[in-house]
């Protein structure tokens, strides 16, 4: 009974709170503070034709498009530095908001002034509740990367062996593994697994860092899982030399970075 | 007082007329809109006119780096073509127009009078094909459609990103000079405000073939940026025939140049500032045969230039274009005499040299409404003949006006134009040398597919 | 004269309420566990289950002496249809329910998921356990939770919660794809999932009125209402079709 009425009145006060205070969603990066006021005038101009007037990736020109746009509803995001299942950081969002998704239609936002990309995740962030709702998990931690040998290569291809990424992947690293054409993303579309021996950017950054943080936290939203617990340390990074290696650029080329 | 002569009434006239034909309107293109899925408002602060996005876009040659931009991603029922043309009803108003005293009366003597002319009117049909031929080759094609007559506009291809870096372009054919306030994607529309007259202005009496930086020139141009377009630069060296096809006129070159340099400024936007040149050879008389001009046999070569500085503005929803010009026509160009007969000049000829510029405002108030103020002038600062009034030639012109965007969609656009302007020309009064104005309205639809 | 007795009356109505609401909550005695029995048949004949071809990984192959079979609609020996989630979807006045700590377990065996259909309540530990000699992902793919996405090789510990209800995630391994379960999550711990015979039983249930759903992955929804109050054993039949 106590139990009770304490619950009605913490719902009581905390409905109160809710609907008197009006939340203005706000982000960071860096220095810079963005604006969902502002944020929202940038996104009628840039982005709402492919992810849609209330953010759910259906945009008039969506149809047209494959892979479609983020649906910003779910706030599940592909390119993240926090664990599996978690939000993004706001920097991950301005990371890739920046970058662009390589094959993809998402272009590299950087002729945007910085301070524009900032306003614009925060407008992204009043998409979704879980923004509200939660926080992003803390970023995962990159320690500094051994140097690539053979046997470290050799080494990553026994993991990627051990680790059924060939089912996807296929043997070779093309593509084609014998899982390749059930995958499909979390909305149901087909979708297909890297190619590692074309050479071509990755979706959520061109180094060896990024590469191995992709292993830690997924790709949430498609069918590439998180190797958190799953692989060492060592094992990672042997599998980043290796996956390097299959590149028809040579052993170990690696694009340049796109600044920020 | 300058002494009339037919030449004189004709090289206006001919001025006048490259002026009104030759200048074509501006471009959108949804071509790349529909092959990207992007709207018209993500390159263009309002179309035609472009934003840092789309300028980006353009430099990095209609590619958006994001792997798809090669035509073996797009559909094969992909063209990549668009069309655009107005349709208005506009007023135009003279105040010193020549006519017959007598009307059909070719004898009775000539009074000036003001004219006045409004009705239904169609632009000129713009058709443009752009985009990649592959990945980091672009290519450009616009042949040019006015009441029957037809030519080339523009047609380039380039080699986009020479060695993998964006500093290293290669565009050759017939090109729009690099200029970020383009005349090609100027806003306004009507005749007097639809052509920045700094970039195409001839003082009185000069015989010059180039017709001033806004006219698509032939050549080759070297061309590189930054990643976020913020540093740009081009360097291009082109025939000195002013971009007609055929015969070159005469065996000299003109280059032209563009430096410019953008910043973020807090709380403001970006800020961009730059300096161009262009710097040539005319030729001032053709070898003759029973004295006619032989074509391709231009001589007499004598140089001119026009240099300055531009800038684009932004504060908040405003955003200010301002420009800079100083040009210089050699003596002999500028008085219309062949360098290899001195003795014609008047007494006292010199260089004709002026200055000029324009300031052209607008408030955006979103993607699809946006309100334009343009001022525009030239001061000759000398005149090539003495016997000329020191400020004939000198022009004053203004322009306000908005344009609607009811539809803006990644298929087609659609704007509602209405514009106002006047210009005011010193001296250019075809019978009394004294200033003659001019003024435009102008409403309808642009629109482009 | 209204405002003298205004609070004191004010008072007197809250707290009846307040306690109308509270005794309520209290009518039922602890020491008489109610529940509902029930079974789930299938009516009609029993679809035939498909074969599922496992050879793309041997080492899920070799774990079957006999190829494995879909296992959308199992029916049993005598009608039974077993991985049917059946749980009270209206009519709970209390909805304040702890988690229990006894955590869930979802098994990925011979590269199937076991159980096929399970059954937990929000904020509970959800084990994944892997006891298969070769590496599985594990992907549900909510609507109303996070999504995750976890590789599990052999023996790895894994545990996960779901926050909110959902009936039901689906779960599948993108490197087996033939490997597909539900978790259906609940606020109230008032569900069961069928059984091989297709029987059930929800346990503890207070006196009250409640209207209990039937949910089968294939076969859709059905409802039906249930007064349950002490001293009484009720048993709930469903039947499904295809």
């Amino acid at each position: 009974m106590r139990r009770k009425t304490t619950l009605t009145g913490s719902a009581a006060l905390m409905l109160f709170l809710f609907c008197g205070y009006s939340w203005a969603q706000e982000s960071h990066v860096g220095n810079l503070s963005g604006n969902e006021k502002r944020g929202r005038a940038l996104y009628e101009r840039y982005c709402i034709f492919c992810h849609g007037q209330y953010g759910d990736g259906r945009g008039e020109s969506a149809p047209y498009l494959d892979p479609k746009p983020r649906d910003f509803t779910k706030a599940v995001f592909k390119c993240r530095s926090t664990p599996s299942g978690s939000l993004p950081l706001d920097s991950d969002l301005y990371d890739t908001i920046s970058r662009g998704v390589h094959d993809s239609g998402m272009p590299s936002w950087k002729p945007l002034l910085r301070q524009e990309r900032v306003d614009l995740i925060a407008y992204i962030k009043t998409f979704s509740s879980a923004f509200q709702e939660e926080k992003p998990g803390a970023p995962v931690e990159i320690p500094p990367e051994p140097p690539s040998s053979a046997e470290s290569i050799q080494r990553g291809a026994q993991v990627f062996e051990k680790m059924n990424c060939w089912s996807c992947h296929g043997k070779d690293g093309r593509g084609h593994g014998p899982s390749a054409s059930t995958l499909t993303d979390s909305k149901g579309y087909p979708i297909t697994p890297f190619d590692f021996t074309s050479g071509s950017r990755f979706k959520c950054g061109e180094t060896d860092r990024d590469m191995f943080r992709d292993l830690i936290t997924g790709l949430d939203g498609t069918p590439m899982p998180s190797f958190a617990s799953a692989m060492t340390t060592d094992q990672k990074w042997d599998v980043v030399h290796y996956l390097r290696s299959l590149s028809i650029h040579g052993t170990h080329k690696q694009l340049a970075p796109i600044s920020q | 007082m300058e002494a009339l002569t037919l030449t004189r009434i004709g090289i206006r006239l001919l001025a006048l007329g490259i002026l009104l034909t030759g200048v074509q309107p501006a471009f959108g293109i949804p071509a790349f809109a529909r092959k990207n899925g992007l709207p018209c408002s993500a390159c263009h602060e309002a179309w035609p006119m472009l934003n840092n996005f789309g300028q980006t876009f353009k430099d990095n040659g209609y590619q958006l780096g994001n792997g798809h931009d090669a035509p073996i991603y797009q559909e094969p029922a992909y063209w990549p073509i668009m069309f655009r043309i107005n349709t208005s009803w506009h007023r135009e108003s003279n105040n010193r127009r020549a006519e017959d005293t007598i009307p059909g009366n070719a004898s009775s003597g000539q009074v000036e009078r003001a004219v006045t002319t409004s009705g239904f009117d169609l632009s000129s049909l713009d058709i443009v094909t752009a985009g990649t031929l592959s990945k980091n080759i672009s290519f450009f094609v616009q042949p040019f459609i006015n009441s029957g007559s037809s030519s080339v506009a523009q047609a380039w291809a380039r080699l986009d990103d020479l060695g993998g870096s964006r500093w290293l372009n290669l565009k050759m054919g017939k090109f729009e000079l690099d200029e970020l306030i383009s005349q090609e994607r100027i806003l306004t529309l009507s005749d007097t405000g639809g052509s920045y007259f700094n970039y195409f202005f001839t003082p009185l009496g000069d015989n010059n073939v180039f017709e001033g930086i806004g006219a698509t020139q032939l050549g080759v141009e070297l061309s590189g940026h930054s990643e976020n377009d913020y540093r740009r630069y081009s360097v291009s060296v082109l025939g000195s025939n002013n971009g007609q096809t055929g015969l070159p006129s005469n065996s000299s070159y003109d280059v032209y140049t563009n430096l410019n340099q953008a910043f973020e400024v807090p709380h403001l936007g970006m800020q961009r500032v730059g300096v161009y040149g262009y710097f040539g050879q005319s030729p001032t008389y053709f070898q003759t045969s029973g004295g006619r001009p032989i074509p391709g046999t231009g001589t007499g070569n004598r140089s001119f230039y026009r240099v300055g500085a531009y800038g684009q503005w932004y504060v908040g929803k405003f955003d200010f274009q301002t420009f800079y010009m100083h040009g210089q026509d050699n003596v002999f160009l500028g008085n219309s005499v062949p360098a290899n007969q001195p003795a014609s000049l008047p007494l006292g000829a010199a260089a004709p040299t002026w200055n000029g510029g324009f300031v052209e405002s607008h408030y955006d108030y979103n993607p699809r409404l946006i309100l334009i103020g343009k001022y525009e002038l030239i001061r000759m600062s000398q005149q090539a003949n003495p016997g000329i009034r020191s400020n004939a030639g000198n022009l004053d012109a203004w322009t306000v006006g908005y344009r609607w965007y009811p539809i803006m969609n990644p298929r087609a656009g659609l704007a509602w134009v209405q514009e106002y302007g006047r210009v005011l020309n010193a001296g250019a009064a075809p019978l009394s040398g004294k200033d003659d104005s001019s003024s435009s309205f102008l409403m309808g639809f642009d629109f482009d597919f | 004269m209204k405002s003298k007795f205004f609070f004191p009356l004010a008072c007197a109505l809250a707290g009846l309420a307040l306690s109308m609401w509270g005794l309520a909550g209290w009518a039922s005695p602890a020491d008489t566990p109610l529940s509902v029995k029930g079974t789930v048949k299938f009516v009609g004949a029993a679809p035939k289950p498909s074969r599922i071809d496992m050879s793309q990984d041997p080492l899920c192959a070799k774990l079957h002496s006999t190829p494995a079979t879909t296992e959308d609609v199992v029916v049993g020996g005598d009608g039974g249809l077993a991985n049917v989630v059946i749980y009270v979807s209206d009519g709970l006045t209390s909805h304040d329910f702890q988690p229990p700590t006894q955590p869930a377990v979802l098994e990925q065996k011979g590269c199937q998921y076991n159980p096929h259909v399970l059954a937990l309540q929000a904020n509970q530990k959800l084990n994944v356990v892997n006891g298969d000699d070769t590496t599985h992902n594990i992907h549900p793919t909510p609507n109303n939770n996070r999504e995750w996405n976890m590789t599990q090789p052999h023996g790895m510990p894994l545990e996960q919660t779901f926050a909110r209800e959902e009936i039901a995630i689906p779960v599948k391994c993108n490197i087996h794809p033939w490997m597909k379960g539900y978790i259906a999550v609940f606020k109230h711990p008032y569900f069961a999932v069928t059984d091989k015979s297709g029987s059930f039983e929800l346990k503890d249930l207070p006196p009250g009125a409640y209207t209990i759903t039937a949910w089968q992955e294939k076969l859709g929804s059905q409802t039906q209402k249930i007064t349950v109050s002490a001293g009484e054993a009720k048993t709930l039949d469903f039947a499904f079709k295809q």
